[in-house]
């Protein structure tokens, strides 16, 4: 049965052909730390879900933030579970990431041809980076507060062109509604659409080049 | 032993990665759904009496409106709400505390004091002083609230 849905499905859509260059490519003898961009993803996936989950609850306005957090961790069903996979989700992204990231320099996996897996793999980093830095301001706590504005005035100490940017990070001169709100935006609409993107093309990249293998002792 | 064979390494390992990865996702989707429906599962608030105003002020004979402000919680949010309450009595003694939502769709009625008749704007229910549907779509008389009276203080239950 299952069989035969699968066939009518593929002479349709090619599906399985997709599936085996992704799932079924041949992959060279490597080792357990060439799981950490797989592991990355896999958190990238919760942080996904439980993202969109706790937008259901969370409101970005300064007289609402901080309560309609507390209302997801202390009064819906599960909140505390959602909001804690997707607390301790963040860093777990950063940490495989980097993780990931020193697995690549060490085996010299940049090189040609992957140069550009590299590149986009470089600039996902960014954009996670970029999620914590303003994921950390929604919860409009004490802590929240005074790291983002630590965290905007870091931004705003190049010279000459520094007050500027402290002013377009923040939306105007202190932390205020217009700051969450755009972190907000931000957080939900602008990063995941460029992590989509470069996501795609960074797994595009791992399956029509293939991952390289583990370096030889003598090479 | 025959039938372990027939499970190779290769199949093994393909099921057990299936079944590791329903785990996980029923383990993220059974909360997920609680989640998303249990604000919805939740009962309201016990109710309580509210105090809405002095019973010699209602006339005999006619319904009478009444307004009072409770604070009610939502979400997150605490609420200054208004209820609005027509209150009957055809004796001084009893008491009739009738919601003025229409059991319609939801809209607000208005007493009509010459036609003697509670009137719906939205889609021309009507009904009569003690609730009854006299006209329109409603389906079902005006709802009551439980009423008591203590020191001439109308009381209502309600949340």
């Amino acid at each position: 049965m299952s069989t035969r849905l699968g066939n009518w499905l593929d002479e349709r859509t090619g599906w399985r052909r997709a599936w085996e260059a992704i799932f079924l490519r041949k992959v060279p003898k490597v080792n357990w730390l060439y799981t950490l961009g797989s592991a990355t993803l896999f958190v990238a996936i919760n942080q996904i879900v439980t993202g969109i989950l706790l937008t259901i609850y969370y409101v970005p306005t300064p007289d609402q933030a901080y309560d309609s957090v507390q209302y997801i961790t202390t009064e819906v069903s599960a909140g505390w579970l959602i909001r804690g996979l997707h607390h301790w989700g963040a860093s777990a992204m950063v940490v495989l990431a980097v993780l990931h990231m020193l697995r690549v320099i060490f085996n010299g996996s940049y090189k040609f041809p992957r140069e550009m897996t590299w590149v986009t793999g470089v600039v996902l980093l960014l954009v996670v980076l970029g999620f914590s830095f303003t994921g950390y301001l929604l919860p409009w706590d004490q802590k929240a507060y005074w790291a983002t504005t630590v965290g905007t005035q870091i931004a705003g100490a190049p010279p000459v062109i520094g007050d500027t940017i402290l002013r377009i990070v923040r939306g105007g001169e202190e932390l205020t509604a217009v700051t969450l709100a755009r972190f907000f935006g931000v957080h939900v609409w602008m990063l995941p659409a460029g992590l989509m993107i470069l996501l795609g093309v960074h797994l595009y990249l791992v399956v029509r080049i293939g991952i390289s293998a583990a370096p030889k002792r003598e090479e | 032993m025959d039938e372990e064979r027939k499970i190779g390494r290769r199949r093994f390992l393909s099921l057990t990665t299936w079944a590791i990865g329903g785990v996980i996702s029923a383990g993220l989707a059974i909360p997920a759904i609680a989640y998303i429906v249990g604000p919805a599962l939740k009962r309201e608030e016990a109710q309580d009496w509210i105090r809405i105003g002095s019973a010699s002020k209602v006339e005999i004979g006619t319904p009478t409106l009444f307004k009072t402000k409770i604070k009610r919680r939502t979400g997150w949010i605490v609420n200054e709400e208004e209820r609005t309450v027509y209150v009957l009595t055809e004796n001084g003694r009893d008491f009739v505390a009738m919601s003025n939502i229409c059991t319609h769709l939801g809209c607000r009625v208005r007493w009509i004091a010459e036609q003697e008749q509670f009137f719906c704007p939205c889609h021309n229910g009507i009904f009569a002083k003690d609730g009854r549907v006299l006209g329109g779509p409603p389906p079902r008389p005006l709802d009551r609230y439980e009423v008591k009276v203590e020191d001439d203080q109308l009381f209502i239950l309600g949340g």
